[in-house]
């Protein structure tokens, strides 16, 4: 990483000093005379490197090397040096000090902007968190009330009852099990680098993991596949994978109302895999659309205080992290009344398939 | 003891977890020891012999990995290791150190004990690790392999598999059951491991599903753990679907 930016540094200030003397040598034969203007162009050289450059060390190195190299090349006595003259060691002097006040000020505004991403993402970790806590005491209210009122009512309490506020409480930690299993894989991207450990996976036995766990969470939600019969191989955390497709197929059967078809279709364009999951069901406002992976849903005064809607806009959020992580595009489209397509794509991987079909 | 129960031994160090593990077996009929540390699990198996061992992985005072290379030395009890969704790699590993099977916490009771109902099963009539080449017969649902004319059938219906992928399913078959690692199962047919083996077992697997006439999410005799391995169904249970969240 150190090493990368030593280079990059070392390359800008070549380039533009480079590029200064090419220009002082165009000039030079174009008009033919060059006395002050080879001084101005190696002063642009040094803003230059300076602005782009870390720190002051390249900054300061190009005005030097540009002093030498006016004083060498370009001012009389030619092709020698002297120092002697007053002019010379003052143009060098103006030189140093410009490149110093840029590097100054180019370091000043790199930090201040540091400064302000990382309030922002101070910002809206609060905001996550705050969210969050709203959304995990609800549940764990209920859990909570339902075991405490069935231990100390246990004798009044008939079967019935007492069975239907354990069942609660068990769908409500259930629920709660589905958020922290958002949490944890927020987790395992949000590590500054973002990015995450790929591993090669067979879309065939993604999907089959997925469906699989889907029909014993929602054994009442039929899902149509729509799977390309090549055999696709697809980087990717399988495991941060799997969450989205949940979450998506879970949203569906959750809020779509009126959904009588849930479709998970995959097919490949080019090197990307498209991952679609399309419902007939309700659809999503334009408004929210707008807003739908930001994870802000929940801040809207609009959206309904209801704590389960604030869940599905964090599994958004989350699916829109995992995907930007593993670089690739997710987007939303839907129509109030007709249904709703969450699509997204991931880069494939080249295969060849010369070991399948040996000794026969 | 004069009851014939199985004996389970409980290696957790989660006071909660372990009562209601204790709970939830010895409601069904099972014999449950329990241990919260690494030591004591080695020394309660030692003194009763137990026919499953439930094992946790984050123990205080030692590696839960360490109590199956342990075990492994001498005894080939089932062992059920109970893993938080975080530590992946420990799962494999304990898998390829012997562990019979993994389940991710938090789990359903009815989960736990259709695990626990494999494991035992498996340990009464499964074919000894090792042991000379399978003989007779393999059913489990509608799949019928029959070792000695090596071949495999669907609903009675033959298919028609290579060299390769005939040796992966009736090795599956012989550990049927049992979650079998990537690793193990490309050690087991070509001997050795190189980075390109698993993308070979995949494409293998593939063409076995294809022919196995399974599609995904439905009709699959062999199943998927996503990044570990692949299970094929046990002999005779049902479906995976007993498992419930």
């Amino acid at each position: 990483m150190k090493k990368k930016m030593l280079l990059h540094d070392a390359l800008v200030m070549a380039g533009a000093l480079c590029g200064a003397y090419a220009m002082v040598l165009l000039t030079q034969v174009v008009m033919g005379r060059i006395d002050g203007v080879a001084m101005l162009i190696f002063m642009l050289a040094v803003f230059i490197t300076s602005m782009y450059t870390e720190g002051y060390f390249w900054g300061a190195a190009a005005s030097v090397i540009s002093v030498l190299a006016v004083n060498f090349a370009f001012l009389s006595p030619y092709f020698a040096f002297n120092f002697t003259l007053s002019e010379n060691l003052f143009s060098g002097l103006v030189m140093l000090v410009v490149s110093i006040m840029t590097s100054t000020l180019t370091t000043r505004i790199k930090r201040q902007e540091q400064l302000r991403m990382e309030s922002e993402k101070e910002k809206m970790r609060a905001n996550l968190l705050r969210a969050v806590s709203h959304d995990l005491r609800t549940p764990l209210t209920s859990i909570y009330g339902a075991c405490s009122t069935v231990i100390e009512n246990y004798d009044s309490l008939d079967k019935t009852k007492t069975i239907k506020l354990l069942g609660e409480a068990c769908s409500d930690a259930q629920w709660l099990n589905r958020m922290v299993e958002n949490l944890l894989s927020v987790t395992r991207i949000d590590s500054e680098k973002v990015t995450v450990q790929k591993t090669p996976t067979v879309l065939d036995e993604l999907v089959d993991a997925v469906v699989v766990k889907f029909k014993k969470r929602y054994p009442a939600v039929p899902v149509q596949l729509d799977l390309p019969d090549a055999f696709i191989v697809i980087p990717m955390d399988s495991m941060l994978i799997q969450q989205v497709l949940m979450n998506l197929l879970e949203n569906a059967a959750l809020h779509a109302k009126g959904m009588t078809k849930l479709v998970l279709k995959v097919f490949t364009v080019d090197d990307r895999a498209v991952f679609e999951v399309t419902d007939d069901g309700c659809g999503i406002p334009k408004e929210r659309l707008k807003n739908l992976f930001s994870g802000t849903g929940g801040t809207d005064p609009d959206a309904p205080a209801d704590s389960r809607k604030h869940g599905m806009g964090i599994g958004l959020s989350v699916c829109a992290a995992i995907i930007k992580a593993h670089g690739g595009e997710i987007r939303a489209e839907s129509r109030p009344g007709e249904g709703t397509t969450i699509r997204f794509w991931l880069k494939t991987e080249e295969i060849e398939l010369e070991d399948a079909e040996d000794e026969q | 003891m004069s009851n014939n129960k199985f004996k389970v031994l409980i290696v957790e160090d989660e006071a909660n977890i372990c009562s209601f593990i204790e709970t939830l077996l010895t409601t069904n009929d099972y014999q449950a020891l329990v241990a919260h540390t690494c030591t004591m699990g080695l020394t309660l198996f030692a003194s009763h012999n137990p026919d499953l061992v439930i094992l946790d992985l984050g123990l205080p005072d030692r590696d839960g990995l360490e109590l199956i290379r342990t075990v492994r030395q001498k005894y080939m009890t089932p062992i059920i290791v109970l893993s938080a969704r975080t530590d992946e790699m420990d799962k494999i590993e304990a898998l390829d150190l012997g562990a019979n099977d993994y389940i991710t916490k938090p789990f359903g009771t009815g989960e736990l004990l259709a695990r626990v109902r494999a494991a035992l099963r498996l340990n009464r009539y499964g074919a000894p690790l090792g042991g000379a080449a399978p003989n007779g017969e393999f059913c489990a649902q509608g799949l019928r392999i029959n070792y000695d004319r090596r071949k495999v059938f669907v609903e009675g219906e033959e298919v028609k598999l290579t060299q390769t992928e005939y040796n992966i399913v009736a090795f599956l078959s012989q550990h049927a059951g049992r979650v079998m690692t990537y690793a193990a199962i490309v050690k087991a047919i070509w001997g050795d491991t190189d980075i390109g083996s698993t993308k070979k077992l995949q494409v293998n697997m593939a063409n076995i599903r294809k022919k196995l006439g399974s599609r995904p999410g439905s009709n699959s005799y062999i199943l998927n753990e996503l990044g570990v391995g692949y299970r094929m169904l046990d002999e005779d249970s049902g479906p995976r679907s007993e498992g419930l969240e």
